[in-house]
C-alpha cells in the first residue's frame, strides 16, 4: 500500500513539526465535531462532543470516573470506532479512516497509558524501538533515536535491562520514550499518573510538559485534581456525554462532579 | 541487523514457549509418521511392481511325452518371434536340483518328491519392452503347441500386485487427509495459544503502527516452522524404523522379491517436509484470519 498516496492514508510524519499537508499547518490539529459513542444502546458514552485543539498546545482531559475519558482518546486512535461525527486529525477524518490505514494514522501519535504496556520480556531498548521498526528504519538511526529518547526520559544507561524489572516510574519513561521517539505530532496519555505516587506524577507531568516545549501537542487524561492545579492550563471536562472547556480552574461539588465556575 | 525482525521474533517466541512448540512439532510427527509410511509401503509396492510387471519372462510348461524334436523345434520357433531375448530349456530334474538348493534346509523332505512333479519347461526370456497383450499373444499361439502343457505369463502376479498398490494409492490419500486435518488442527491451536501468551506483545506492536503483516509474520513463521519439523521428524523416525525392519529381513527378504527394500527416495522426503512448511503456514493463517486485532 502505498503511504502517501490515496485520501485516506497517513504519511508517517517523523519530525514533531513536519507537515501532514500545507493547508493542515494552519488548521487546528485536532477537532471532534459532534461525536456520538455508545457501547451498550441506551447508555450513549459521548453524547456529541465538540472539540478543537490547537497545534502545539497542551490539554488536560478530565471528568468523573465512567466520563468517556479514556474512550475519547481511543477513538482517536482508532482502538474504537465513532457511532457518528467527526474526528479531524491533521485534516483527516479519523473515523473514516481504511482500516488499513489505521497504523499509519498510529505512527503519527504516541499513547502512554496508566498501566504502561511495555512487553516485560524485552529490553528497555527494545520496548522504545518497536515504535521506529514498525517504519523499517535503519538500525544505526534507530539506535540513536532510542538513545536520544531514552536520554530525554532520564534513562540514559538502561536499555540492556529488562522492562519486567523496572519500577514504575521508570517503566513509565519507557512508555514515555517509545511514545516520543517516533516524533509525533501528538501525544495521547491516558492517566499516565495514576500507578505513580504524587511526587513521581509530578516529575512525570513535567516531562510531558518539556516534550510539548517542543512542539507537540500533549492530550492529558486524568482525574487527578492536584496535577490540574500544578500550573495554569487548558483544561476539558468530560461530564453527561459532553465536553466543556475550562479555561481556568474548577469547581466540584459534593457528588464529585465538575462545574463551571460562575 | 533489525531486532525485532519476524526471524528474530519467531526464534524468540519459539524459545520462550519451547515446550509448545515441542508438543506440536511432537503431534505432527506422529500424524506425518502414518502417512510416511503408508508412502514407504506404495514405493516398494510400485518397485516390486517395476521389477515384476515388465520381468520380461514366461515359462512354456511342456507336456511330459514331449519329444525333444518338438522341443527343439517349439525353442526355434520362439526364437524368432520379435522381442524374445533367450530361450533356455530346463529338465525337470534340473528344476528339482534348483528348488532344493534355493530351499537348502527342506532339501531332504523335497528328494522325495518324485521327478513328475517338476516339469521340463522353456524359459523365455523377452525384452523389458514386450507389451502385456503381445505377451498374452504369444502364450494365446504356444498354449495351440500339442507338445505344451501350459504358458504362465506372470500377470495374475502383476494384476493382484497393481490391485495393492492401488489400495496403498488410496490409504495414503486417505492419511494425507488425516495429516492435513492434524495440521491444521494442531497448528491452529498452537498458533491461537502462542498469540494469547503474546498478547500484550501484539497489543504493543499494534499501538505503534505496525502493519497486520508485521504482526502476523512471525506466527506464520512459527507455523510454518512447525510443520516442517513435523515432516523433518516423522521422515527420521521412519527412517530409523526401517533400517532395524531391514537389518531384520535382509536376506529372506531380497531372495523372495528379487530386490532391496528402499526408503522413501530424496524428492519424496523434500515433498514431505514441503508440504508440512506451507501446511504449516497456511493453518497459522487460518488461524489468524479470525483474529481480530485493535
Ligand atoms: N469496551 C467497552 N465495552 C462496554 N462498555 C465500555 C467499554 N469501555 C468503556 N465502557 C463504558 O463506557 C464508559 C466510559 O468509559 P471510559 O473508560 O471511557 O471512562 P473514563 O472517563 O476513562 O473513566 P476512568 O476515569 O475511570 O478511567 C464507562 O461507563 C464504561 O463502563
Ligand atoms: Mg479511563
Amino acid at each position: 500500500m502505498s503511504r502517501s498516496e490515496g485520501p485516506f492514508a497517513f504519511r508517517p510524519a517523523l519530525r514533531a513539526g513536519a507537515r501532514f499537508s500545507r493547508e493542515a499547518k494552519d488548521r487546528p490539529i485536532l477537532t471532534f465535531e459532534s461525536v456520538y459513542k455508545s457501547y451498550r444502546s441506551g447508555s450513549p458514552v459521548l453524547r456529541g462532543v465538540h472539540l478543537t485543539i490547537e497545534r502545539g498546545e497542551f490539554v488536560f482531559v478530565t471528568g468523573p470516573s465512567g466520563a468517556g475519558k479514556s474512550t475519547m482518546l481511543r477513538l482517536l486512535y482508532r482502538s474504537e470506532t465513532v457511532d457518528d461525527g467527526r474526528i479531524l486529525f491533521l485534516g483527516k477524518d479519523v473515523a473514516r479512516l481504511r482500516d488499513d490505514a489505521v497504523p499509519f494514522l498510529r505512527r503519527n501519535i504516541g499513547v502512554v497509558f496508566q498501566d504502561f504496556k511495555l512487553v516485560p520480556a524485552w529490553s528497555v531498548y527494545e520496548n522504545v524501538a518497536v515504535a521506529l521498526e514498525v517504519l523499517s528504519l535503519p538500525t544505526r538511526l534507530v539506535r540513536t533515536r532510542v538513545g536520544e529518547a531514552l536520554e530525554r526520559v532520564g534513562l540514559s544507561g538502561r536499555g540492556n535491562d529488562l522492562a519486567g524489572v523496572l519500577s514504575g516510574g521508570e517503566q513509565q519513561r519507557v512508555a514515555i520514550a517509545r511514545a516520543i521517539v517516533g516524533e509525533p505530532a501528538l501525544i495521547l496519555a491516558d492517566e499516565p499518573t495514576g500507578n505513580l505516587d504524587p511526587q513521581l506524577a509530578i516529575d512525570i507531568l513535567g516531562l510531558f510538559e518539556e516534550i510539548n516545549e517542543g512542539g507537540t501537542t500533549v492530550v492529558f487524561a486524568t482525574h487527578d485534581r492536584t496535577l490540574l492545579e500544578v500550573r495554569p492550563r487548558r483544561v476539558v471536562v468530560l461530564d453527561e456525554g459532553k465536553a466543556l472547556d475550562v479555561p481556568q480552574g474548577i469547581a466540584i461539588d459534593s457528588d464529585d462532579h465538575y462545574r463551571l465556575p460562575n | 541487523m533489525i531486532s525485532l525482525s519476524t526471524t528474530l521474533r519467531a526464534r524468540r517466541g519459539m524459545m520462550r514457549e519451547w515446550r509448545l512448540h515441542a508438543l506440536s512439532i511432537f503431534s505432527l510427527a506422529v500424524a506425518f509418521v502414518c502417512f510416511g509410511a503408508s508412502l514407504l509401503v506404495v514405493t516398494n509396492l510400485r518397485a516390486l511392481e517395476d521389477r515384476w510387471a515388465h520381468a520380461g519372462r514366461a515359462s512354456v510348461y511342456l507336456k511330459d511325452n514331449a519329444a525333444a524334436d518338438d522341443i527343439e523345434s517349439v525353442k526355434q520357433a520362439l526364437l524368432r518371434v520379435n522381442g524374445v531375448k533367450q530361450v533356455r530349456y530346463v529338465s525337470g530334474q534340473q528344476a528339482r536340483l534348483d528348488f532344493g538348493a534355493s530351499q537348502q534346509e527342506r532339501a531332504t523332505a523335497l528328494a522325495s518328491l518324485p521327478a513328475e512333479a517338476f516339469p521340463s519347461t522353456l524359459e523365455v526370456e523377452v525384452v523389458p519392452e514386450m507389451t502385456d497383450a503381445e505377451l498374452v499373444d504369444m502364450a494365446a499361439k504356444l498354449q495351440k503347441l500339442p507338445s505344451v502343457e501350459d504358458v504362465e505369463t506372470y500377470q495374475a502376479w502383476t494384476e493382484r500386485l497393481s490391485r495393492l498398490i492401488r489400495g496403498g494409492v488410496a490409504a495414503s490419500a486417505l492419511l494425507a487427509l488425516v495429516v492435513l486435518g492434524a495440521v491444521l488442527a494442531v497448528v491452529g491451536s498452537t498458533i491461537r495459544l502462542a498469540l494469547q501468551r503474546r498478547r500484550t506483545e501484539v497489543e504493543v506492536l499494534k499501538l505503534v503502527g505496525a502493519t497486520d503483516r508485521f504482526v502476523k509474520g512471525p506466527y506464520i513463521l512459527e507455523g510454518s516452522v512447525q510443520g516442517a519439523m513435523g515432516a523433518l521428524g516423522a521422515t527420521g523416525l521412519l527412517a530409523i524404523l526401517f533400517m532395524i525392519v531391514r537389518g531384520r529381513l535382509d536376506g529372506e527378504f531380497v531372495n523372495l522379491l528379487g530386490l532391496q527394500p528402499q526408503f522413501l527416495p530424496w524428492y519424496l522426503v523434500t515433498a514431505l517436509v514441503c508440504s508440512g512448511a506451507v501446511l504449516g503456514a497456511l493453518a497459522a493463517m487460518g488461524s489468524l484470519r479470525k483474529l481480530v486485532l485493535v
